[in-house]
């Protein structure tokens, strides 16, 4: 019915082909980037602050502020991982309102390497705060016995990360096409701007729920350290 | 829907680029801003605290200082009442002693003025006494005043003490025989050369020639005097005259306090 944008192939040389979800992606990543070198190009820290410099402060903020609420902790090292997911899906899903743009979080290839990232982040950070071993001892707990279904806990949870996202992008766009064919004028258009607020709750959710993976790691070091200490 | 594993890995490669991309150009330069503008902030807290003290410490300063300053007005304010009430006494005191003294002035003036008056009274007095016994004697013993006087002062020589009448001698003797002869009344010739006669008789010294000169003195008051050579026989009517004076000394004395309450409403007036 519909065709996923990775099959839409806009430039190959021999196995090379950039199709339109890597495009589109690109597009997003120079936009974001250079929105974000222009306004910080010429920050301020005294006097009136520019509007762009306000709203990105805001944003730069209020992902501080979740990642915070999420983990109860500094969000400095997780804010540019976290704060990308976030911002990366919520412009490429905003853009769906331009005509002839599709958005790369469409693609279900998209989602699973966005999911397949978390799922590395999660044993990286967790790495990185306490150390190999004690990160890797985490999947023997509580006994040698829940090996296995630690790992598939892992594993399931990066696949419905990525279904999920890729779920509920597929589903706006089908449900557009499907009242094309139905209602042809203006309804479409109440379900692209529903569409909006879905997407945005998309980038929302997937960016918290990263968050809430990583954090988990951390907080059983935490807990572990915590009764060390008694 | 299957998932195509080339754009998967082109997009795990794109995000992660994306993440350094953004890393580099929105998270780090707006969270340093942030961080300058909250130091920025808290400095300026700070410095506002800062001030704030210091403010405080300077207002209390001020608040002392204005005590002292009240303090020290209010003990300006009291050397001046004090001096003040000094300066009014030594004013009031000045003021009474002069009054005083002025009134004192205006006793010695008065008590002149009435020696003077009585003076005058006691010369009139004399003169009307003469005058009325001049009267009586010219209609009684058809003699006149003046004649009897001429008498009765060369019955006086002639009854002059013997210690006297060598003084007096001794005195004309030191003058050559010059002495004075003061009447009230224009003098009598006739009368001076029978008293010269008379004073001759009385000296014992031989030889001697007397030259009178005669004087009118209406002070004398029905009176006679010879002086020579500081040396005074007189008569007149003083004596009486001085009883006369007392009785009425002693009426005025009398009626002094009226007098007295005249003499204030004179100062009264002076003033």
């Amino acid at each position: 019915m519909t065709i996923s944008p990775d099959e839409i192939v806009l430039f190959q040389y021999g196995w090379f082909k950039i199709n339109a979800t890597i495009f589109f992606t690109w597009l997003v990543m120079l936009l974001l980037t250079l929105v974000s070198w222009l306004v910080t190009r010429k920050l301020t820290s005294e006097g009136p602050l520019t509007r762009w410099q306000n709203l990105l402060e805001v944003l730069v903020s209020g992902i501080k502020g979740q990642i915070y609420e999420v983990s109860r902790q500094d969000p400095g090292p997780y804010l540019p991982f976290v704060g990308t997911l976030f911002i990366f899906i919520a412009v490429s899903n905003i853009l769906a309102i331009v005509p002839g743009y599709t958005p790369p979080t469409s693609s279900l290839s998209t989602t699973a390497a966005l999911a397949i990232c978390v799922f590395v982040a999660v044993p990286v950070f967790g790495i990185a705060n306490q150390g190999i071993m004690n990160y890797l001892r985490q999947y023997l707990k509580p006994t040698f016995f829940m090996l296995p279904f630690n790992i598939i806990g892992e594993l399931s949870r990066t696949l419905a990360l990525a279904v999920r996202l890729y779920g509920n992008m597929m589903s706006g766009t089908i449900i557009v096409a499907i009242l094309l064919t139905i209602t042809p004028l203006i309804f479409p258009v109440v379900m692209q701007a529903l569409g909006l607020l879905t997407g945005l709750i998309q980038a929302y959710i997937f960016a918290i729920l990263a968050m809430v993976y990583i954090a988990s790691a951390n907080q059983a070091r935490q807990e572990i350290a915590e009764k060390g200490e008694k | 829907m299957i998932i195509d594993w080339y754009t998967t890995i082109f997009q795990i490669i794109n995000f992660l680029v994306l993440v350094f991309l953004l890393r580099a150009f929105l998270y780090r330069p707006i969270i340093k801003a942030m961080d300058t503008r909250e130091e920025i902030i808290m400095e300026r807290e700070e410095d506002a605290a800062t001030r704030k003290e210091q403010a405080e410490k300077e207002a209390n300063e001020y608040r002392d200082q204005r005590a002292a300053l009240e303090e020290e007005k209010e003990q300006i304010l009291e050397e001046a009442r004090v001096s003040a009430e000094k300066e009014k006494n030594s004013l009031l005191e000045k003021a009474r002693s002069e009054v005083d003294q002025t009134r004192r002035r205006w006793e010695d003036a008065f008590e002149r003025e009435k020696e003077t008056f009585i003076g005058e009274l006691r010369r009139r007095i004399g003169q009307q006494a003469c005058h009325v016994a001049r009267r009586c004697l010219s209609d009684l013993a058809d003699a006149s005043l003046e004649a009897h006087t001429w008498d009765l002062f060369i019955d006086k020589l002639k009854k002059l003490p013997e210690e006297e009448a060598s003084a007096l001698e001794k005195a004309l003797t030191g003058e050559k025989g010059a002495f004075s002869l003061s009447s009230a009344f224009e003098p009598d010739q006739e009368k001076a050369e029978k008293l010269t006669g008379v004073l001759k008789e009385l000296l014992s010294a031989d030889g001697l020639e007397l030259k009178p000169s005669l004087k009118e003195n209406p002070d004398l008051v029905c009176g006679l005097e010879l002086e020579a050579g500081g040396y005074r026989v007189a008569w007149n009517v003083d004596s009486y005259l001085e009883d006369v004076e007392e009785k009425i000394l002693k009426e005025l004395d009398h009626t002094a306090p009226a007098e007295e309450e005249v003499a204030e409403g004179d100062e009264s007036r002076t003033d």
